[in-house]
C-alpha cells in the first residue's frame, strides 16, 4: 500500500536502500525516478538473473572442486596438453571467423550501401538469410557442399580424380561458421556506412590523400565502433556455437563439442564445469575488453592518428 | 602567388538526364574573391564543385588554373582547400591533427609541420585548442579548425561552400568579417558559394548571381545591387517592391503620375525604353513617407514592424501587391490608418514588361 502510494505520489520514502539505488542508477532528479519505481522495474530482471544464471552458474562452479585434483581442476585448462590444445584451436578459429567475416562484410556493405543498382536488395536479403538457419541447419548445408557426397567434391572428382572433402573437420567448421556470422556483421556495417559523411572523404581528398588514406583514415575510423560491436559478437559466438561443430562431429575439437563429450559420454561433470566456466570466463572477459577499448576508441583513435 | 581560373564552355548533365548547369563561360583574376550567389538548386556548389574537381563538366568544357588543363584532373592533383557547410573535420583526429592532415599527406616533414600547424591555429586564434576533441568545439570554432586545414597546405584556390550557414546570426557576421580579413591578407583565389545576399556583399570582389542552372548577372557588389539586370536579380539582391507602370516618350507614369529623369533601359538589349508598359522594382527606401501635400500616393497599412533604427510598413492600396517602406522609428502609426507615400524616382530599377526572367 505505502509503496503504491509512494508510487502514485512519485517520491521516494527514505529508505536504507536509498544511497545504494541512487549509486546503481546515478544520481535522479528529485521524484522523476523515485528508488521505489526504479527497484520495482528492475526486480523482473534480476529474478531471472538469479535464477537462471548466476545460481546455475554457482552449482556448475562449485562441482568443478569435486574433481580428481581439487580445486586445482579449476586450471585443468591449461595443464592439461589436450585441453589446452582445444582451446588453442578454438580461439584461433574464433579469430580467424572473426577477421575473415570483418573483410568481407566490410567490403561488401560498403559497396551496397554507396552503390544503387538493380538486385541490390535482393542480395542484401540473401547475405541476411543465415540469420534464420540454426547452426544444425547450417552444419548440415556444409556437409551438402563439401561432404563426401558435396557438390565440391563431386566437381572436383570430375575435373581433378579427386574428391575435395573438407566438411568433417575444423575447415569445415570455419565455412559454417563464416556463414553463419555474415548477417550480423553486414547489417552492422551497412548501418554504419550509412552514417558516414562523404563530405568527409572529399575533404580528405581536396587535401591531396588518395584513395588507400581515404580508406585508412576516414572510411575505417568511420566503420569502427560498426565492426568492433559486430566482431565482438561474431567472436562471442562462435567461441561458444555447438550446433554446427554437432552436426559435422567427428575430427572436430572444439571446447563446446569437448565440454559436451566430458559431461555425456565420460561423465567428467567437474572437468565439464571447469572447462565451462573457463570458456565462459574468457569469452567475457574479451567481451568487457572490448566494450572498454570500444568506449576509448575516440581517445586511442585520436592518440594513434598523426 | 596567386591563380587564375578559367571556365570555358562549361555544362553539367547529370546521370539521370538533369541539366544542372548551361553552358557557361566564367573568369577569375589570380588574388580575387567570387562569390557564387543564388537560391538553392540553381547550379552554384555545381560550378563549386566543378573547380574542385569533384564533378567534370560534360564533353567540351574545359577548366583552366593559371593555363594548366586540369578538366580531367581529380580534386586530390588540383591542390583546393575547401571548406564545407557541415565542416567535414575528422572526428578521430584533435584540431592540430586536422590541422595537420593535408601536410602529413603531402609528406612535410614533422618539425616544418608543427610550425606550420601553429602559425595556422594562431593566425585562426584557436592555438588554445590544439590538443581539443572534435565534439568539443563549437559550431564558430569548429569552422575555424576548417579553415585552418584548408589553408594550411598553401591551396592555389580556396573554395568554400555555405561556410556560415549553419552558424547562428550574430556569430555569421562575426566570422564573416574575419573571413574577410583573411582573404584579403593571404591575397587568394576565393571561390565562395551563399544564398545570403549580405554575405555576397561582404566578401565578393565579384558576385556572379545564379538562376536555374544559369549565370544571371556578373557584377561588383555595387553593379549587382544598383543596377540589377534582371528582375529576378533586383528581386534576389532585396528589391522586393514592385509597381507596374508606362513609359511614353520617355517619361514615367505610374497610375495617373508622371515621372521625369528614370534610368530606363533594356538589359537584354542596352536601348533605352522609350514606350510600353514597365515593371518597377524597388527597395524600401523606394517610397518614403510624406505630408498629404507631397504626396504621390496614399495607401493603407496593414502591418507595423519595429526594426529599432526603423520602422517597417506594410502599406496596400499603392500597387497591385503590399509594398515596403520604412520610415523614422520614433513615428507612431497603426495598422489600419491611411499613409501617405513619395516615390523617390532615382531609387527605382526599371524592366520592360515582357519578362526576362532567364
Amino acid at each position: 500500500m505505502s509503496l503504491m502510494q509512494n508510487i502514485k505520489e512519485g517520491r521516494s520514502r527514505p529508505s536504507f536502500l536509498s544511497p545504494v539505488l541512487a549509486r546503481v542508477f546515478g544520481q535522479a532528479t528529485p521524484g522523476a525516478g523515485s528508488p521505489a519505481i526504479l527497484l520495482l522495474l528492475i526486480t523482473p530482471g534480476l529474478v531471472i538473473v538469479a535464477a537462471f544464471f548466476l545460481i546455475p552458474m554457482a552449482l556448475v562452479a562449485m562441482r568443478v572442486a569435486d574433481g580428481p585434483d581439487g580445486w586445482a581442476t579449476y586450471f585443468v585448462i591449461l595443464t592439461n596438453g589436450r585441453y589446452f590444445a582445444s582451446l588453442v584451436q578454438t580461439l584461433v578459429m574464433s579469430a580467424g571467423v572473426t577477421f575473415c567475416a570483418l573483410v568481407l562484410c566490410g567490403i561488401c556493405g560498403l559497396f551496397l550501401v554507396r552503390n544503387r543498382f538493380a538486385g541490390r536488395n535482393m542480395i542484401t536479403a540473401l547475405l541476411t538469410l543465415p540469420l534464420s538457419f540454426p547452426g544444425t541447419v547450417v552444419g548440415f548445408m556444409v556437409i551438402m557442399l563439401a561432404g563426401r557426397q558435396g557438390a565440391i567434391g563431386s566437381m572436383t572428382n570430375a575435373l581433378f580424380d579427386e574428391k575435395l572433402v573438407f566438411a568433417y573437420n575444423i575447415s569445415g567448421l570455419f565455412i559454417g561458421y563464416l556463414y553463419f556470422s555474415i548477417p550480423r556483421v553486414i547489417l552492422a556495417v551497412m548501418a554504419s556506412a550509412q552514417k558516414l559523411d562523404p563530405q568527409l572523404e572529399e575533404a580528405a581528398r581536396s587535401l591531396g590523400a588518395p584513395t588507400w588514406r581515404v580508406v585508412k583514415d576516414v572510411i575505417l575510423p568511420g566503420l569502427m565502433p560498426g565492426l568492433i560491436s559486430s566482431g565482438a559478437i561474431c567472436f562471442a559466438t562462435a567461441m561458444g556455437a555447438f550446433g554446427t561443430a554437432f552436426t559435422l562431429a567427428t575430427d572436430i575439437d572444439v571446447l563446446p563439442m569437448v565440454i559436451y563429450t566430458e559431461f555425456t559420454r565420460n561423465a567428467n561433470v567437474a572437468v565439464a564445469a571447469s572447462l565451462s566456466i573457463a570458456l565462459g570466463a574468457m569469452t567475457w572477459a574479451f567481451l568487457a575488453s572490448v566494450r572498454y577499448f570500444a568506449g576509448n576508441s575516440g581517445d586511442v583513435a585520436a592518440r594513434g592518428g598523426a | 602567388m596567386t591563380t587564375q581560373i578559367k571556365l570555358h564552355d562549361c555544362a553539367k548533365t547529370f546521370a539521370d538526364g538533369t541539366r544542372a548547369l548551361a553552358p557557361f563561360d566564367l573568369e577569375i583574376t589570380g588574388g580575387e574573391t567570387v562569390v557564387l550567389l543564388g537560391p538553392s538548386g540553381c547550379g552554384k556548389t555545381t560550378i563549386l564543385r566543378m573547380i574542385a574537381g569533384l564533378e567534370f563538366p560534360d564533353a567540351g568544357g574545359k577548366i583552366t588554373f593559371d593555363g594548366d588543363d586540369v578538366t580531367r584532373q581529380s580534386i586530390e592533383k588540383r591542390r583546393v582547400g575547401m571548406v564545407f557547410q557541415s565542416y567535414a573535420l575528422f572526428p578521430n583526429m584533435s584540431v592540430a591533427q586536422n590541422v595537420a592532415y593535408g601536410l602529413k599527406v603531402h609528406g612535410v616533414g614533422r618539425d616544418e609541420r608543427d610550425a606550420r600547424v601553429t602559425a595556422m591555429l594562431e593566425m585562426m586564434h584557436i592555438d588554445m585548442l590544439a590538443d581539443r576533441a572534435i565534439d568539443q568545439l563549437s559550431g564558430g570554432q569548429r569552422q575555424r579548425v576548417a579553415l585552418a586545414r584548408a589553408i594550411a597546405v598553401q591551396p592555389r584556390v580556396l573554395l568554400l561552400d555555405e561556410p556560415l550557414t549553419a552558424l547562428d546570426a550574430k556569430l555569421r557576421v562575426r566570422l564573416r568579417t574575419e573571413i574577410n580579413g583573411l582573404l584579403r591578407k593571404l591575397g587568394i583565389t576565393a571561390v565562395y558559394v551563399t544564398h545570403d545576399q549580405e554575405e555576397a556583399m561582404a566578401l565578393g570582389d565579384r558576385i556572379v548571381v545564379m538562376q536555374k542552372g544559369k549565370i544571371a548577372q556578373i557584377g561588383t557588389p555595387r553593379e549587382i545591387y544598383r543596377k540589377p539586370q534582371s528582375p529576378f536579380v533586383a528581386d534576389f539582391v532585396g528589391a522586393a517592391n514592385r509597381l507596374d507602370g508606362q513609359m511614353h516618350d520617355g517619361r514615367l507614369h505610374i497610375g495617373e503620375r508622371v515621372f521625369d529623369a528614370v534610368d530606363a533601359f533594356d538589359p537584354r538589349h542596352g536601348d533605352i525604353i522609350d514606350q510600353g508598359p514597365v515593371e518597377l522594382y524597388f527597395r524600401a527606401d523606394g517610397l518614403s513617407t510624406c505630408e498629404a501635400g507631397d504626396a504621390d500616393f496614399t495607401g493603407r497599412v496593414e502591418a507595423v514592424s519595429y526594426l529599432g533604427e526603423r520602422l517597417r510598413l506594410t502599406v496596400s492600396g499603392i500597387g497591385s501587391m503590399p509594398v515596403i517602406v520604412d520610415t523614422h522609428p520614433d513615428d507612431v502609426i497603426s495598422a489600419g490608418t491611411p499613409v501617405h507615400c513619395r516615390v523617390n524616382a532615382d531609387r527605382l530599377t526599371v524592366f520592360p514588361a515582357v519578362a526576362v526572367n532567364s
